[in-house]
């Protein structure tokens, strides 16, 4: 049997790599960065949500699971170039440091997942501009090494403002959709920094909450527990105050019906989920349709999550949508089975 | 737009010398109207209300308004004003001034409970509304009502006897109010209250016997007791006089 190729070694890709080898499949894993893990480990996640389990936790498990299998031919550094249809399954050209050249594969799992948005586009928000505003995935890795200090003077600070929906739900940046995980995170983050920082108030700006089915119960522990504190309203701009030393968010409090003008010490930007560039490239080079939104879109999105109605060629994890971790880990396994079953023949 | 009726204005602001930069801006040249943006959080209150047995479980409020939307006093009663959402949601971020506007309103819960029954969050509504009640009269953010002076005249006036002397506080408390009726109207309404055994006790009324061993104790008992009521209050609010 020719290797099924899995396109992405975040926890999507791993998934589906570590499933098929599982079935006896042969696989190539081809990853663009040197790292494996995604996303995730591209930013040092520090507790995931909603369990609050270490990122590593479950980002070790999915790399030893890939590394310690045989039938997994593994390439960091690498990508695919060009691809061409052969009667059953791809010619795929790949490039990088170890391997490079055409190889047969039997089908294809595309897990390419997401970028973030870049957070300078809301330049309202002053992000690039003043060193303490930072954007939630660079959050992620200060709490993940506790350098919860502002980057402007290494001051703890007293207050911290979590802003969400920043380039999502958004016409003006082109991206009316959801993120889903962002309220989750911010709302973890919060309680991350009263775990260790009791001292430090937070706050959550929303225009709605969206911890949706169980993760609900992280959201009524950091009001019920943490004592994290959500003022309904989007903030219209950043600026500096007390001669560069505050943030002043300059927002309305749709609940007071007023505008509120509130000095913080730092303001971390839920910045949303966009289709990644290696996402958009994989369409490109196997000739897939995107939906409006530039994610893959699945051929049935309600009956086959993962397939993309090409024949041989199968979907996983965020590169079809926003989603957590456990649901790219589930369709990198459902795409495993159906890869399997097409190189089976 | 012209400010036509000034009295229904909030926050006005004027004063009556006031020169800037050289020139004089008296009078209705400077009247403003201040600003409604609101500048700061402050946790002081949601902090004291947290540390009160009523008033723990404050934090777990999330705005539904299923207490507000079955409250007897909202919506049986129509006070509108009377929102313990609302008022919830003003101790949870510390907007101190707006919330001070309903230090008056915060009491008119009559304690049916509804809302305790219905909170899907599990907040104790109608104990939190009273202890957001009980902050707001501890520290006196809030102007003094006619209701609060009379409480404060009737506690002076025993106090000074040892018995009420209602005809006094009457007199005492109309007077403050600058609410005067003629004199003519008093007596014969004070007539018609002693004729009809509704006038008890008068200028003329015996002081309770030994008050003057008993009046300190009590002005003691009473002064230690607000003491202890403001104990743990915030610093940023001065407490408000006692009675
Ligand atoms: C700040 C933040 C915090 C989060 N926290 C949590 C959390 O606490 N809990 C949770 O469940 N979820 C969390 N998530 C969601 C989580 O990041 C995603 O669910 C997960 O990363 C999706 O995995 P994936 O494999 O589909 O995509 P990715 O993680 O994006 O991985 C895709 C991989 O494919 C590679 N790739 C892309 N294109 C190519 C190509 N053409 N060739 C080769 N390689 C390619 C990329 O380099 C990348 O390594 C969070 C998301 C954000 C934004
Ligand atoms: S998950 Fe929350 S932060 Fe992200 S777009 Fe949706 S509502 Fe906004
Ligand atoms: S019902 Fe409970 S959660 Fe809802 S607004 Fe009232 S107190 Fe808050
Ligand atoms: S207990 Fe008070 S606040 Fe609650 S419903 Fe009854 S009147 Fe309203």
């Amino acid at each position: 049997m020719n290797p099924v190729l899995v396109l992405g070694g975040g926890p999507a890709g791993l998934s589906a790599a570590a499933e098929l080898a599982s079935l006896g499949a042969p696989v190539l894993l081809v990853e663009k960065e040197e790292y494996w893990g995604g996303n995730p480990r591209r930013w040092h996640y520090s507790l995931l949500a909603p369990d609050l389990l270490p990122a590593e936790e479950v980002l070790n498990p999915l790399v030893s699971r890939v590394e310690g299998a045989p039938l997994i031919e593994r390439h960091l550094r690498t990508t695919v170039s060009r691809v061409e249809p052969l009667s059953s399954g791809f010619r795929v050209e790949l490039k990088g440091p170890e391997t490079s050249g055409w190889r047969e594969v039997s089908s294809v799992v595309l897990a390419t997942g997401f970028d973030h948005f870049d957070s300078r586009r809301k330049y309202e928000y002053g992000y690039g501009r003043y060193p303490d505003v930072i954007d939630f995935k660079e959050f992620e890795g200060m709490i993940h090494d506790d350098r919860l200090t502002r980057p402007s003077d290494g001051a703890l600070p007293k207050r911290i403002a979590w802003l969400l929906c920043v380039g999502s739900r958004d016409v003006q940046v082109g991206n009316p959709w959801c993120c889903r995980m962002g309220c989750a995170v911010s709302i973890k983050q919060a309680v991350e920094v009263r775990q260790k920082h009791p001292e430090i108030d937070t706050y959550v700006y929303y225009m709605d909450i969206r911890t949706y089915g169980l993760w609900e119960d992280l959201y009524w522990k950091s009001m019920n527990e943490y004592g994290v504190k959500f003022i309904r309203g989007r903030i219209g701009q950043i600026t500096q105050a007390e001669g560069g030393k505050r943030l002043l968010a300059t927002g309305e409090d749709t609940i007071l019906s007023r505008p509120t003008e509130v000095p913080f010490d730092m303001i971390v930007l839920a910045s949303g989920m966009e289709p990644g560039t290696g996402t958009k490239e994989a369409a490109q080079l196997f000739g897939l349709p995107v939906g409006p939104e530039g994610f893959l879109t699945p051929k049935l999105s309600d009956l086959n999550p993962v397939e993309s109605g090409h024949p041989g060629i199968f979907l996983a994890g965020a590169a079809t949508g926003p989603k957590a971790i456990p649901d790219a880990v589930t369709e990198g396994m459902g795409a495993a089975l159906r890869a399997y079953k097409h190189a089976r023949g | 737009m012209p400010i036509v009726e000034k009295s229904l204005v909030e926050g006005l602001e004027r004063s009556e010398s006031l020169q800037v930069e050289g020139i004089d801006v008296s009078g209705d040249w400077n009247t403003f109207i201040a600003s409604r943006v609101h500048t700061d959080l402050d946790l002081s209150i949601v902090d004291w209300v947290r540390g009160q047995p009523q008033g723990a479980t404050i934090d777990r409020c999330w705005q539904c308004g299923t207490c507000t939307a079955g409250c007897c006093m909202h919506t049986d009663y129509g006070l509108e004003e009377f929102n313990p959402r609302y008022f919830i949601y003003l101790a949870q971020l510390g907007y101190d001034k707006e919330l001070a506007r309903y230090a008056q309103t915060v009491w008119r819960c009559v304690s049916c409970n509804k809302c305790v029954e219905r909170c899907p969050k599990g907040v104790k509504v109608e104990e939190v509304v009273h202890s957001i009640g009980t902050y707001l009269e501890l520290t006196g953010t809030a102007p003094k009502s006619p209701a609060d002076r009379f409480d404060e005249a009737y506690t002076r006036n025993l106090l000074a006897r040892g018995i009420l002397d209602e005809a006094g506080l009457f007199q005492t408390f109309e007077a403050g109010e600058g609410r005067t009726l003629p004199t003519g109207e008093k007596l014969r309404m004070g007539l018609r209250l002693l004729l009809t055994g509704r006038l008890h006790t008068g200028p003329l009324a015996k002081r309770t016997r030994g008050w003057g061993r008993l009046r300190p104790v009590l002005e003691r008992m009473l002064s230690e007791d607000l003491a202890r009521r403001r104990q743990d209050l915030p610093a940023r609010l001065p407490p408000k006089g006692g009675p």
